[in-house]
């Protein structure tokens, strides 16, 4: 028998405001042991090691092609109409605060996120996470924490490396290699209308509290895996889809707050 | 002593413990018999709080464990140690790492401490030191759960639970992992709690017998008052159990 369409709306609201309570008490939880992350640090380190390590040869190679296309795509719309220098403005602004963070926390999500909810998932179903419990350390802080936290710092600097690349790789095909625009006129786009919270928006802000939703959205999803193997390949495209919504939705309600 | 009123869990609305009453004496091995699927592997995580009771009383030594908040659970859990049917060793871990984790977490110990105390549990295991720098991946089956005996003796626990700690292993390991019970019993003075189907382990380790079926203790006695018709009814099965 088919199941009414109400009851399968009330169905699907529960378990949405479930899981909005679920990830909101994983964050509460997340916050409690924040103060001792201290007791964490070797879990925190190799994190930041592995977030840093398996992301910027990703983050390069992006990084370089959003600087290229940007480049080409500014200089064909504008053609003659604008002062280049302009075009080179709109192209820096566009690049550091929305192309760059975006594109890249985009990427990483499917990147990091995935393989955060399979590790976690695949700890979860082999009962590695009850064994952590049984050692009297909390999952929280052990695994889920040091994972955030990382996340929080790494995603900033990986975005300022991106970000550095995408606006060389912007100047060398626009000055060396085409020489569309002149060095002076490149720089002097740049520092046109420049606000130095701009740069802070685009590298520190953004990129902080994406790496803290996409490794937020991975814990928890992993944390709710059951199963076997099946439940482990769909807690991570939950964890991604999920990370790459919201990191769309909040691009736009910072923009709306700070700028 | 540990003492077990009234437990009961349920999942999604189906019931699997209906009303545990259970006592565990200091210092001996209880074994938990009982077919697959009776809820033996949910009794024992629900005993020590990995699995959250609906209702019922746990009680160990005198502490109600089943109302304790977050941080006097996992103080209290520092007590008690656990061998998962799988292992469950940290696959992002080497062996050493496997061992020494709870040391290196909670005890200020110096690194030659932890080293030393890390070899010991591994040679009381029965394995070779070069062990201790494979990955879970590289090891079988039988060295995954002598290495998880180990990790859980490394603990010094006053409570130790297996479960089916001979299942997926052939005869020859299982031995070792009966001998490693019995060893441990007397090296650490621990009380252990069994959950197996494996009659002959049963009969090589247990002090005493509960007989678990359909969610509830049927029986608890001494070892020898196992029969062949108590193996019976238990198993829903005729044939001879080569008791």
């Amino acid at each position: 028998m088919k199941t009414p369409l109400l009851e399968k709306l009330g169905q699907k609201s529960i378990s949405f405001f479930t899981t909005v309570y679920e990830i909101a008490t994983l964050f509460a939880n997340v916050l409690k042991s924040l103060p001792h992350i201290w007791f964490y640090r070797r879990q925190l380190i190799e994190q930041l090691y592995i977030f840093s390590v398996n992301t910027l040869p990703i983050a390069g190679v992006i990084s370089i092609f959003i600087g290229l296309g940007a480049t080409v795509q500014g200089a064909y719309q504008s053609s003659d109409l604008l002062p280049r220098s302009l075009t080179v403005s709109v192209i820096f602004k566009s690049t550091v605060i929305e192309l760059c963070p975006i594109v890249l926390s985009l990427v990483l999500a499917g990147k990091l996120g995935a393989s955060l909810a399979a590790e976690i998932g695949s700890m979860k179903i082999s009962e590695q996470i009850e064994a952590l419990t049984t050692l009297s350390l909390d999952p929280v802080g052990f695994l889920v924490l040091p994972r955030v936290v990382a996340g929080f710092l790494m995603l900033p600097v990986i975005t300022i490396f991106a970000n550095f690349l995408a606006i060389f790789s912007s100047f060398f095909v626009s000055v060396v290699v085409t020489d569309w625009i002149s060095t002076q006129e490149f720089v002097s786009g740049m520092e046109m209308d420049f606000k130095i919270f701009e740069l802070y928006f685009g590298n520190f802000i953004k990129p902080a509290v994406y790496g803290f939703l996409i490794t937020l959205m991975g814990s928890y999803f992993g944390m709710k895996t059951t199963g076997g193997a099946r439940g482990v390949g769909d807690s991570s495209t939950q964890a991604v889809v999920v990370s790459a919504v919201l990191i769309v939705i909040f691009d736009y309600y910072l923009g709306k707050l700070f700028l | 002593m540990i003492t077990v009123r009234n437990l009961y869990k349920s999942f999604n609305g189906s019931p699997v413990l209906k009303g545990i009453d259970l006592e565990v004496y200091d210092n001996e091995t209880l074994v938990i018999l009982g077919p697959s699927g009776q809820g033996k592997t949910v009794f024992i995580k629900t005993m020590i709080r990995l699995l959250e009771p609906d209702s019922g009383s746990i009680n160990f030594d005198g502490l109600e464990i089943s109302n304790l908040g977050k941080r006097k659970l996992a103080r209290f859990q520092e007590q008690i140690a656990f061998v998962f049917q799988n292992s469950a060793l940290f696959d992002f871990l080497d062996v050493r790492d496997n061992l020494s984790l709870f040391l290196k977490m909670h005890k200020h110990q110096s690194k030659e401490e932890v080293n030393e105390q890390v070899l010991d549990a591994i040679q009381f295991v029965g394995l070779e030191k070069e062990v201790l720098s494979k990955f879970p991946e590289e090891l079988s089956g039988g060295m995954k759960k002598r290495v998880a005996i180990a990790r859980a003796m490394i603990k010094k626990p006053r409570y130790l639970f297996y479960d089916e700690p001979t299942t997926g292993l052939d005869k020859a390991n299982a031995e070792k992992v009966s001998e490693l019970i019995k060893m441990l019993k007397t090296e650490i003075e621990v009380t252990s709690i069994i959950v197996t189907h494996d009659i002959h382990l049963m009969q090589q380790v247990s002090d005493r017998v509960a007989l678990l079926k359909d969610g509830a203790i049927v029986s608890v006695g001494p070892r020898g008052y196992v029969s062949n018709e108590t193996l019976q009814d238990l198993y829903d099965m005729r044939g001879d159990y080569e008791l």
